[in-house]
């Protein structure tokens, strides 16, 4: 018996040290935010676009990759709203009768080939403080969610569900009860799904939809087939009648459908099939005629599915599409908006008009919102969404660094992390156009940069002039067709700067800029014929643009340690590496299939390890075969065995792992659906927040070689740059089970930071800079609820510097510290408020003691403060600086004691003066008083009423001094220096004006007070 | 024995491994309200006056929040000796922040008033939230930088929409969330409360209140004081 009891508590101790240990995760470090770089001047794909009919300037945006932006104003700001759930938004609907409730429909139905997957539908009822997950977490991709406009308790769903696989999780979905249950009213088969809604708002039981099939592979697509029809359902959906009447012989793909809300009976619908057209029916759908087949109207029907009638007009329709058209004889003819008020980005995806004011719409397109006035003529950009769409992002090394990325459909750029005034759109400048993917700089040369659009079509680019030169190699009669793939690599050497790699289905190596190619590789693909027919994709519509490209190189690393050990990873799953610079391969995948990872898994990123040669990380993405794990390996012995590193906390196809270049242990991996990281090598792993959204879809980690920067490229929310992920480095289990912890002081060098600038904010997206002056950090186990939370600094005698309160949150905690000291007290009484009560000198470099407080914990540790010689500025012009502003700061103390003691003596007969009785007295006191008062009128301002009428006495005076002497880091000029003495000598006057005053007149009114018996407090 | 044995394991390991047990709305209040002094005392808060002050890189600027239950709320700040001051009643309100030149004090829009109104009870929203027409709901547990909290949502009478997180261990208000429409706009603002302390009276207060501006150190809380009418009036 006894036995059992001891092995129970053994078990319970276990237990409970393993509930009671602390975990390191995201929370750990979500005091370190991400910058959001934006940018918003190429914003990204908008899906929907939804607004509140009754005030007209609600708006809704659901996005490709960004999840969804709020505006209150019609679009001057927008604020995310989705940050904790999927990006990938497919609709949005308000509940126009009670604008508090609305729908999100995650999975964006725009079937290209990047595009990303749903995990189901969401509700708010707050207008999208919070929300709750519905359901239909299996559909993957939602096209429309429509509300029965009389009684908004009943939803319809239409889900066109999995797009790379068979599903039952497709159709169309109704609930009644708003949304807590769901029926599926119409399914078709396992490859049809449900693509459109119309209902009718006389008659809420008239509804229509239309079902479409369509699949994708790796390396095709289908939009077609005998699934795909238009249904019509006159009892709520509980039965559907497919309608044939005037529309084409055969199969159809996808068709987009609308109703005139103005006069129901007519409709309008996009039909995909081997005549695609507009058609129209003006009996409520039972009976359609052709209507038009203009370029915009019938192209790329699986991408553009947006048919809007205007809402008091039903002869006018818009299409947005590849153009923005509309139609005002109901689709007969169409003309294209004009680009008057700037470019309108092509290939359009919503559009929301404004029932109340038909002129006002908003439209959304694969580069963001633009926003009409005039029914569509024009259109003004709202530069303001931080949406873009990253594939990859890359760094340089000057200063301040710049970051290169390449955009979905919006080209190359590159920005600076860091400005005066900060980061704006225009700082971002395009390279490159087309699609953007791989946009990298010359290691070994700072003026040139690469960049490519869709299909391997690169150039060198001049970073001075931006003149591009085309280096794409060339096919030779030694070569099979170059196949190069949609995001083809461009990959610079790790080890040799020199060397520069780009893949078709073999490896090219250049070490001339791309002037001259040497041709390093076999076919390092499967070279499966099969799946090389991309002319034949799209189904019926011919689709080729590169897209589906197959059987080439995706991916592939140099290795920083050799650099004739280089890594090739295949779209069509094989893992390659070379370790005599392209003489022979070995393809390693033969090593994971036996982990169980299919064997055409595309290889998204290889991570050559700065640590070990024979190390190497590799993301594997099986997505495009409807496999959605989180695909991880590591290879210790050069690809002869691969172990998978797996984790509870991943979602999503991984496309890219990053090991730091500082602790081998310390890894980040991005996913379809987060930022990932492990402070272990891999054995755990926590979601990354910090300021980026839950499920951001990460395309790209780069880590700066010289400044501790993590920065993030990210399909739908920009980049985002971590600028100082040194506490990641330096974090352990044993820190983390301290109840307070400051991480060391390095000694640092007094700065008031790298940049000045910065005018009131006029639009746009505008992204901070780095912090300016480096937070001292400190870890807290627990968020602090009692207690007090301060850091004090104390010159080495003791003395306090300066005192700053503390954040009290779970994990790591910042505090800042301008290194300068508590600025003076300055003369109180005046009409104005004295900008040298804001003014503090900087200390003098030395040894300071930091006291962290945090409740009845104390840590305390020795900070050395360093100078550093700047342009014009040396350690004896600091000393000089700092002695001459502490000459001002005196005068301001002394001035400030000065005139506190006139105030008083005022104060006191202010309150005597009606007290006293005798009339000669009276006089004589209140004689007295005033000269008190034109004394302090003199010392500071006393009278000023308005900001528009500046007064400047002493205490003004010394205050503008004082500022130009102790703002910036700066010799003080020999002006600045003779002022000193004169202001001193005004200081030293007033001081002896007063000390007379009071000794002579005040001393006879002291004894007139007495002789008359009043007594008043001496400080009332 | 050995099954009963097994049974009484998993019976501890799910009662250790339980964190957070379902609550309702009602139980969360409970327990908060217990937390910062009981239902009784709450009942007879009449006043608060909260000195405080705040303080950025040496600079104090202290302020003097003084609050009547649902007569009056004021706000005074000094600073370099001027005096600013914001006054709210249930059917008016001013400010007069001379700071930047003003000279008169300026009526607050009823928008403003309607919006704020809430401010003036002082015996916490939460507390009898049913009598005073508020409506609570319990939305789940929610993250505050890293602290999983209960997150009530409350539409009070006057329809404005506030929300709070609550600290499971001591039912303590972590943030509370308010959101406002000025001018139509929607905003949300975010307060911190931290360093609970008992005071004279037997009730707990937050003595740091954090907001986008910073931390506010609140230096002595007097309660149920008689405050005159005269405080919450335009005159200076």
């Amino acid at each position: 018996m006894k036995h059992w009891f001891l092995f129970l508590s053994f078990i319970l101790a276990e237990i409970s040290a393993l509930q009671a240990q602390t975990k390191v995760n995201s929370s750990t470090f979500g005091a370190i935010e991400a910058r959001a770089l934006g940018p918003g001047t190429m914003s990204g794909r908008i899906t929907a676009i939804e607004g509140v009919n009754k005030d007209g300037k609600t708006l809704y945006i659901g996005t490709a990759g960004g999840g969804i932006w709020k505006s209150t104003n019609a679009g001057a700001s927008f604020n995310p709203i989705f940050d904790k759930y999927c990006q990938s938004i497919g609709a949005i609907a308000i509940d126009q009768n009670d604008p508090k409730v609305i729908y999100a429909g995650t999975g964006e139905s725009n079937m290209r080939n990047s595009v990303s997957i749903g995990n189901g539908l969401y509700k708010s009822t707050d207008e999208g403080s919070n929300w709750v997950k519905l359901g239909l977490d299996s559909t993957e991709h939602i096209s429309k969610i429509m509300l029965d406009p009389s009684n908004s308790s009943i939803v319809y769903v239409a889900a066109p569900g999995p797009l790379w696989s068979d599903s039952p999780h497709r159709g169309l979905y109704k609930s009644v009860d708003a949304g807590k249950s769901w029926e599926k009213i119409l399914y078709v088969n396992q490859r049809t799904g449900c693509a459109d809604i119309a209902i009718d708002p006389r008659n809420p039981n008239i509804v229509f939809a239309t079902t479409w099939e369509f699949r994708r592979k790796p390396y095709s697509f289908e939009s077609g087939g005998k699934g795909s029809a238009l249904y019509k359902s006159e009892d709520a959906g509980k039965t559907w009648r497919k309608i044939t009447k005037g529309l084409p012989e055969g199969d159809f793909g996808r068709i987009a459908l609308t109703l005139a809300p103005s006069a129901p009976d007519n409709m309008l619908a996009i039909v995909e099939s081997k005549n695609t057209g507009l058609f129209i029916s003006s009996d409520a759908g039972e009976s359609w005629k052709t209507q038009s087949a203009t370029f915009n109207v019938v192209s790329r029907p699986f991408y553009f599915s947006t048919l809007v009638v205007d809402p008091k007009d039903h002869k006018r329709v818009y299409r947005p599409a590849l153009s923005f058209s509309y139609s005002d004889d109901g689709g007969y003819s169409f003309t294209d908006a004009s680009n008057d008020g700037g470019w309108v980005h092509s290939d359009h995806h919503a559009l929301w008009i404004n029932p109340n004011n038909t002129n006002h719409m908003v439209l959304g397109t694969d580069g963001g919102v633009y926003i009409s006035n005039d029914r569509g003529a024009t259109f003004t950009f709202c530069h303001n969404l931080p949406v873009g769409q990253f594939y990859h992002v890359a760094v340089d090394t000057k200063t301040p660094y710049n970051i290169y990325g390449g955009l979905q459909d919006n080209g190359s750029w590159i920005g600076p992390s860091a400005k005066p005034g900060g980061i704006s759109n225009g700082d971002w400048k395009t390279l490159y156009w087309g699609d953007g993917f791989w946009t990298v700089p010359d290691p070994s040369d700072p003026d040139i940069a690469y960049a490519e659009y869709q299909g391997g079509h690169m150039a060198r680019i001049d970073l001075n002039s931006f003149k591009t030169w085309p280096i794409q190699p060339m096919q030779t009669p030694k070569e099979e067709k170059l196949r190069w793939n949609w995001n083809t690599p461009i990959i610079t050497g790790q080890k040799n700067k020199k060397n520069l790699y780009v893949g078709a289905q073999y490896l090219f190596k250049s070490t001339d800029q791309g002037r001259n190619w040497v041709r390093i590789s076999p076919d390092l693909t499967t070279n499966d014929k099969s799946k090389q027919n991309q002319e034949e994709s799209g189904g019926l519509s011919a689709d080729n643009t590169s897209a589906e490209n197959h059987c080439t190189i995706f991916t592939a690393a140099e290795s920083p340690l050799d650099e004739n050990v280089i890594w090739v990873g295949t779209d069509d799953g094989n893992l390659q590496i070379t370790m005599d610079g392209g003489k022979t391969w070995k393809n390693t995948s033969a090593a994971y299939a036996q982990l169980g990872i299919p064997a055409q898994t595309w290889v998204s990123s290889i991570e050559a390890s700065r640590f070990d040669v024979k190390t190497a990380f590799a993301t594997l993405d099986n997505h495009a075969y409807g496999d959605h794990h989180t695909y991880l390996i590591k290879t210790t012995d050069s690809g002869k065995t691969w172990s998978r590193i797996t984790s509870s906390e991943f979602t999503g196809f991984a496309h890219k792992i990053t090991q730091d270049r500082v602790n081998e242990n310390l890894l980040f991996l991005g996913t379809e659906s987060g930022l990932f990281t492990s402070l272990d090598g891999g054995l755990s792993w926590f979601r990354m927040k910090n300021n980026i959204p839950d499920y951001a879809l990460v395309r790209d980690i780069q880590i700066h070689p010289s400044e501790n920067a993590l920065i993030i490229g990210t399909h739908g929310r920009g980049i985002y740059v971590i600028d100082d992920i040194s506490v990641w480095r330096m974090m352990s289990k044993e820190i983390a089970e301290r109840d307070v912890y400051l991480f060391p002081l390095e000694s640092r060098v007094i700065s008031d930071g790298k940049y000045g600038g910065g005018s009131p904010f006029s639009g746009g997206w505008n992204a901070p800079n780095p912090e300016s002056i480096p937070a001292f950090q400190y870890y807290l186990k627990d968020r602090m609820m009692s207690g007090e939370a301060k850091l004090e600094v104390f010159d080495m005698e003791g003395k306090l510097v300066q005192t700053i309160p503390a954040s009290k949150r779970k994990g790591i905690n910042k505090v800042y510290w301008n290194y300068r000291m508590k600025p003076p007290r300055v003369a109180e009484g005046g009409a104005k408020l004295d900008f040298g009560g804001f003014t503090a000198p900087q200390v003098l470099p030395g040894n300071y003691k930091l006291k962290l407080t945090a409740g009845n914990k104390v840590i305390e540790d020795t900070l050395t403060l360093l100078h550093e010689d700047e342009k014009n500025y040396n350690l004896e012009d600091r000393k000089l600086q700092h002695e001459i502003a502490m000459r001002y700061y005196r005068m301001h103390e002394d001035l400030a004691r000065t005139v506190e003691e006139l105030q008083n003596e005022i104060n006191l007969y202010n309150q005597a003066i009606p007290k006293i009785k005798n009339k000669k007295n009276k006089i004589v006191a209140t004689t007295y008083r005033d000269q008190l008062e034109t004394l302090r009128s003199t010392l500071l301002a006393t009278k000023q009423k308005s900001v528009f009428a500046d007064e400047t006495k002493l205490r003004e005076e010394i205050s503008e001094a004082y500022g130009n002497v102790a703002g910036g880091n700066q010799r003080p000029s020999n002006l600045m220096i003779e002022r000193s003495v004169l202001l001193r000598s005004r200081v030293d006057q007033a001081m002896e004006d007063v000390k007379n005053k009071k000794m002579k007149e005040g001393k006879k009114c002291a004894d007139i007070l007495k002789s008359e018996r009043i007594d008043i407090p001496a400080k009332p | 024995m050995k099954i009963k044995f097994i049974l009484t394991l998993f019976a501890l390991v799910g009662l250790l491994s339980t964190n957070v047990s379902a609550q309702t709305a009602d139980e969360i209040i409970e327990k908060h309200i217990a937390a910062i002094g009981g239902a009784d005392k709450l009942s007879k808060l009449n006043s608060v006056i909260m000195e405080a002050k705040v303080v950025a890189q040496g600079m104090e600027i202290p302020m003097t929040m003084t609050r009547a239950h649902n007569k009056g709320w004021r706000l005074d700040i000094n600073v370099m000796g001027m005096n600013g001051w914001i006054v709210m009643r249930p059917d008016s309100g001013w400010t007069f922040m001379p700071f930047q030149g003003q000279t008169k004090p300026d009526a607050m829009p009823q928008e403003a008033i309607k919006e704020g109104l809430d401010q003036l009870d002082v015996q916490s929203e939460l507390f009898n939230y049913k009598e005073k027409g508020h409506t609570v709901s319990y939305l789940g547990m929610d993250d505050v930088e890293g602290t999983e909290c209960y997150k009530l949502k409350v539409v009070t009478k006057t329809g404005n929409t506030n929300y709070y997180l609550i600290d499971p261990s001591t039912h303590y208000i972590v943030r509370s969330i308010t959101k406002r429409k000025a001018n139509g706009q929607e905003m949300e603002v975010e307060s911190d409360f931290s360093n609970y302390k008992p005071i004279e009276g037997g009730y707990v207060f937050a003595h740091t209140i954090t907001s986008q501006m910073g931390p506010m150190e609140v230096v002595k809380i007097t309660v149920n004081s008689e405050i005159p009418d005269s405080k919450f009036t335009s005159g200076m």
